[in-house]
């Protein structure tokens, strides 16, 4: 049973990156284009996260027996 | 080593929260639902050995598993509330948490009123009906 | 049992080796790009040297065209002289109609630099009145074709003073993004 951290390095980072972009993009005055690539990160890293999440959820209901709820 | 896993897990979050915050905090507050999902899941894994022991011995004990299943039940259905209720409470959202909380709570009834009607049946049970007897 | 170890290692080995490729180009994209931002105003600022030139050989020498383009071809460095060149030699030949090699020539000459279709366009246009008029007119039309691409040339400073480093910088953000998304 080996979870490990990468990703939890994979968001961070992503979210590095998209911060760099974002500032990149505004000093240069492109602020809609910074502002829609900040939301596509965000909503890549949140399909990620949700897919953990469903993950997670499946496992307890397996383990605590609720398939009925 | 599970533990040492699990708190570095913890450590590193931390760590990665800070360099986050001041940059992108929604980004930050992503990092802090993924660390609790990757220790629950470690958690989890392991609360399935010890279910498993509780059956195996609640068989041994000839009790009726319906009962073993509520309390199981309630106890993941525990879990997920506060899982839910603490990221919405790092999100900033005391309200929604709390709104959360109250719906485990009630779910968690819900589940126990067949436990509660049997254990009120039991004690109807041993109070005498026919009380005009001693009268 | 090597081939599975060579399996395991191959893998984790490829992986890096992908993201390696994949930063890198991406990284090359963005500094082609920046470096065509650079190349855009130095290449115009070529043209309208050469056009100047062109003024010139025709005011004091009173050459052919084609002996014009000639000089001029040996004057200015690469991807222009190139455009004289070809423009002298297809010139040398039968010229039936001089505006089809001109345009011909013009887009071979600006698919090579890094000109743009507002360029492409001025010189077009340029190629429409060369050889047509009395030397003053002519004149005029240089001028004007001139003032045209100094115009641009601001234009082309002002766009590489602010995309120059965001291309370089963009390039190799977006090769670690990908990575990332795909580890």
């Amino acid at each position: 049973m080996l979870i490990d951290a990468t990703i939890l390095f994979q968001i961070a980072g992503i979210g590095i990156i998209t911060a760099l972009i974002h500032t990149v993009l505004k000093q240069v005055g492109k602020e809609d284009i910074a502002q829609f690539v900040s939301l596509v990160g965000f909503i890549i890293v949140l399909v990620i996260v949700i897919h953990h999440l469903s993950d997670l959820f499946q496992q307890i209901k397996s383990v605590f027996l609720l398939q009925g709820l | 080593m599970d533990i040492i896993q699990i708190v570095l897990i913890g450590i590193i979050a931390s760590l990665l929260y800070i360099i986050l915050k001041d940059v992108q905090p929604t980004f930050a507050f992503v990092i802090i639902l993924i660390t609790s999902v990757l220790i629950l899941m470690l958690v989890v894994k392991q609360i399935g050995i010890i279910i498993q022991l509780l059956t195996s011995l609640a068989d041994k004990a000839t009790i009726n598993s319906f009962y073993l299943e509520t309390i199981l039940k309630i106890i993941g259905i525990a879990y997920i509330t506060e899982l839910g209720a603490n990221v919405t409470k790092d999100a900033g959202l005391a309200s929604v948490a709390s709104k959360v909380e109250l719906a485990g709570k009630i779910f968690i009834l819900l589940l126990a009123i067949p436990i509660i009607s049997a254990v009120v049946e039991v004690i109807i049970n041993f109070i005498p009906t026919s009380g005009n007897h001693f009268l | 049992m090597w081939k599975k170890y060579y399996f395991e290692y191959g893998e984790k080995t490829m992986k890096w080796i992908g993201a390696i490729l994949l930063v890198s180009t991406t990284s090359w994209i963005g500094f082609d790009m920046s470096k065509k931002l650079t190349e855009r105003p130095k290449q115009i600022r070529l043209l309208i040297q050469s056009l100047q030139m062109l003024e010139t050989e025709m005011g004091y020498s009173q050459l052919t065209l084609q002996q014009t383009f000639q000089n001029i071809s040996k004057k200015v460095p690469y991807p222009l002289d190139q455009f004289y060149e070809r423009l002298a030699h297809k010139l040398s030949g039968i010229v039936i109609d001089f505006l089809t090699i001109w345009d011909e020539e013009l887009s071979k000459f600006v698919q090579t630099s890094a000109l743009k279709q507002t360029e492409h366009e001025v010189m077009k246009q340029f190629g429409r009145n060369l050889g047509q008029h009395t030397f003053l007119q002519q004149q005029k039309y240089i001028k004007l074709t001139i003032h045209h691409l100094q115009r641009e040339l601001d234009d082309a400073m002002e766009e590489r003073r602010k995309y120059e480093k965001m291309m370089k910088s963009l390039g190799v953000l977006i090769g670690l993004l990908i990575v990332l998304l795909l580890f």
